[in-house]
């Protein structure tokens, strides 16, 4: 009898074995079936989100190339509008320098001044929404350049002194020996921002001086140029602080009830110090006036303790310049009958000898060289346009006979910077061009161009014999000395501008030239020219007020307007014994 | 229910009173699947019921006895198939505490319908712990065989107390005391 070994197994364990693993194996089946439709279902709904992912892409792409092309439209727009605004704009405050310039009748002369206040409030409106919106653009463009802060913030410091809220108030500027006289930055824009924190200075306070401040200090790109703006008007609540530079943000000004402005002007000064690799900012304390300062880092042309050199030339810049243009030659090419009157008005009193071209055509048949000492010409213009008569002017003749060729243009500067780069234009002008910024430009444009052709700008001051200057270790008893007979003011502001050795040297230089011109005078009175002679006494005018003589500027106003039996010669002569007396006193 | 559980209660059963018994009250206990269960199907639990039923008439042992074996059966499968839960914890409190959020966590990802009881502790102190056990399932005495196998794996020694919450029938309160 045999039994079964105890690793056998019955029959029924082996039928519930059967059992399970059947169960087993159809519950694997069922869950095979399960993975391989959530397989697919993650298939389709993969599919369906890549498709989703790519017309997303498309309706973004789309949506980009509206944007883009809206972009490109409303930059467009922009220069068109600039054109179209300032064109106008410009004619409007031309025409109304050429009626305030002839016009006697004082409540008239009111008026055009309002108009003209008016003008230009709205051409700076004007100015300031086209920068924002280039800058909100993004072609708003930074230009590399050498600025001289100095006589930059003069200008200003002139332009603000000399009308509308700024007359009467003063300006005092302090700049640092340690700012450089020349450095590498965009002059356009930095006065953009002197010239806007000044003029809130003067809309937020009622009196008191305007403090403007610079200095500098070492910086990796070379300085870092600090400028401040102190006034002591109506002052900022803190809390206010940070909205001021925020577009479109204005603090209430109790000075005024109107609004003025757009509230763009601190913020377009942030942006172009973002632009300028720069900050902006403000201390201020309510009721006892405000401090905006300025810092950017800028890269160094010379040095400040610089040599004597860079004095005279800045001096002879500085001593009535309108002698120095006198009797140039320009040629004018410009179509608009506007615009032609106001030039030629604007060249006529600054003693131009001007020529009008009706088009570019005929200012290329006009040029030949010697002919010109400056060309102004207009950009556009029926059958050729400015750039075309550049082009042509500069193929045709060798620089050397080619002068100085502005643009002018109603154009934003910068949509014509590059065809006028290549052509040689020496520089564009933006309408409308006030008479004073004009002339001083064509000043100082000349006096650089002179000295570029000479070589050495030693050569190109004035030919009139310089007496040897006196040991400069006397230089402050010198000027104590000239100070007495200077109005303190602008002794005062001339040695803020010069230093001792500057003033003396443009002191030299007003004796030279008005000898020469007294001499001129008195030959033209006596063979009865009274009309040079009257011109000659202008100039020593213009001469004696920039250096404070006032007893002398009033001899030549007197001279120059011969008003009821005034004897010429007489002042004349007396004129020449203070001369000499100044002369002598140099000569100490 | 997990299939596991029925495979498990099998196997221990065999060991206890041989295949041939198992067979028998297994052919006997009126089973819905003649006892043919799988680690990866599930089945309902009144099976299982069923099963310690038919093992307690044929023994002589209370259901609850049967129960409290088979927990100290269970947590030994669990502790040579799922070493890691044990290793990390340093005693049976920690452990205990584990089970909601993380031994449960695990089991959810391999098997996401099944149906787990909630295990909330609440330590008193040291030496005491708190485990609140809700099932739907009669279970509680499997619970508490499988809490006096974790102090023995931890070498612990200490008391353990259950209590039919009065409120919720579903629920069961032990009450942990280790021996000092």
């Amino acid at each position: 009898m045999t039994t079964p070994p105890d690793d056998r197994v019955s029959r029924r364990r082996y039928e519930r074995e059967q059992l399970a693993r059947t169960e087993a194996e159809k519950l694997l089946e069922d869950k095979s079936r399960e993975l391989f439709e959530a397989n697919a279902a993650l298939s389709t709904q993969s599919a369906n989100l890549e498709r989703a992912v790519k017309e997303r892409t498309e309706e973004l792409e789309q949506a980009l190339k509206r944007a883009e092309a809206a972009s490109t439209a409303r930059s467009r727009f922009i220069a068109t509008m600039s054109h179209e605004i300032r064109t106008p704009l410009g004619g409007l405050l031309g025409m109304i320098d050429l009626l305030s310039m002839d016009e006697k009748d004082a409540s008239k002369l009111e008026l055009l001044n309002y108009a003209k206040a008016a003008g230009e409030g709205l051409s700076r409106i004007v100015n300031d929404v086209l920068d924002f919106s280039k800058m909100e653009a993004g072609v708003f463009v930074f230009e590399e350049e050498d600025v001289d802060i100095r006589a930059l913030v003069e200008s200003i410091r002139i332009l603000y002194t000399s009308h509308g809220k700024g007359t009467g108030r003063t300006i005092v500027t302090k700049i640092d020996q340690s700012v450089p006289k020349l450095f590498r930055s965009d002059a356009t824009r930095i006065r953009q921002i002197i010239s806007n924190l000044i003029n809130n200075a003067l809309r937020y306070s009622a009196d008191g001086p305007i403090i403007f401040r610079a200095k500098a200090e070492a910086h990796e790109k070379g300085v870092l140029l600090r400028c401040e703006v102190e006034d002591f008007g109506v002052g900022i609540p803190p809390e206010k602080f940070k909205d001021l530079f925020k577009d479109f943000a204005q603090v209430a000004n109790p000075l005024t009830v109107a609004a003025q402005g757009t509230g763009l002007g601190l913020a377009i000064c942030k942006r172009i110090l973002d632009g300028l690799g720069g900050e902006v900012g403000v201390e201020s304390s309510l009721g006892e006036g405000s401090t905006f300062w300025f810092e950017v880092p800028v890269e160094v042309v010379s040095r400040p303790q610089s040599t004597q050199d860079d004095d005279v030339e800045m001096a002879s810049g500085g001593l009535s310049p309108a002698r120095s243009i006198e009797g140039l030659r320009v040629l004018i090419a410009e179509d608009n009958i506007i615009n032609q009157k106001m030039l030629l008005a604007y060249t006529d009193r600054m003693n131009l000898k001007a020529d009008l071209a009706e088009n570019g055509r005929i200012a290329v048949e006009k040029f030949a060289p010697g002919k010109y000492d400056l060309i102004l010409m207009d950009i556009a213009m029926p059958e050729m346009d400015g750039i075309e008569a550049t082009r042509q002017i500069k193929a045709k003749w060798p620089a050397k006979d080619v002068p100085p060729i502005f643009a002018l243009t109603a154009h934003v500067a910068d949509a014509i910077e590059e065809e006028a780069n290549i052509v040689g234009i020496d520089r564009i002008l933006s309408k409308p061009i006030p008479f004073d910024t004009l002339k001083s430009l064509i000043e100082s444009s000349l006096k650089l161009s002179t000295a570029k052709a000479g070589g050495n700008p030693k050569v190109a001051e004035p030919s009139v014999a310089i007496p040897p200057v006196c040991a400069p270790k006397d230089a402050s008893a010198l000027v104590t000395e000239l100070k007495g007979r200077m109005v303190p003011e602008v002794a005062n502001h001339l040695l803020e501008i010069f230093d001792l050795d500057g003033l003396i040297d443009l002191v030299q230089k007003f004796v030279v030239d008005a000898s020469f011109r007294l001499e001129q005078l008195i030959a033209a009175e006596r063979s009865g020219d009274k009309d040079a002679a009257s011109k000659q006494a202008h100039s020593l005018k213009g001469a004696s007020l920039a250096l404070g003589f006032k007893d002398m500027a009033d001899m030549a106003r007197h001279m120059e307007l011969r008003d009821s039996d005034v004897d010429v010669e007489g002042l004349a002569e007396e004129f020449v014994s203070q001369v000499n007396e100044i002369r002598s006193i140099l000569s100490l | 229910m997990k299939g596991t559980i029925f495979v498990e209660l099998v196997k221990m059963a065999e060991g206890a009173f041989g295949e041939d018994v198992v067979d028998d009250v297994l052919d006997k206990a009126d089973l819905d699947n003649g006892g043919a269960f799988t680690t990866v199907g599930n089945y309902p639990c009144s099976e299982l019921v069923k099963i310690v039923v038919a093992f307690s008439e044929h023994s002589g042992l209370s259901p609850e006895v049967l129960q409290k074996m088979f927990g100290h059966w269970m947590l030994t499968h669990f502790v040579e198939n799922y070493p890691e839960f044990f290793n990390s914890k340093a005693d049976a409190f920690s452990l205990l505490e584990s089970i909601e959020g993380e031994i449960h966590v695990e089991v959810r990802k391999l098997y996401p319908d099944a149906e787990l009881p909630t295990f909330e502790t609440e330590r008193k102190d040291a030496t005491h712990l708190n485990m609140t056990y809700e099932s739907p399932r009669p279970l509680s005495a499997f619970c508490h065989g499988m809490i006096e196998a974790a102090l023995e794996y931890f070498d612990q020694t200490g008391e353990i107390t259950s209590q039919a919450d009065p409120v919720n029938a579903q629920v069961t309160n032990f009450a942990i005391t280790l021996a000092e």
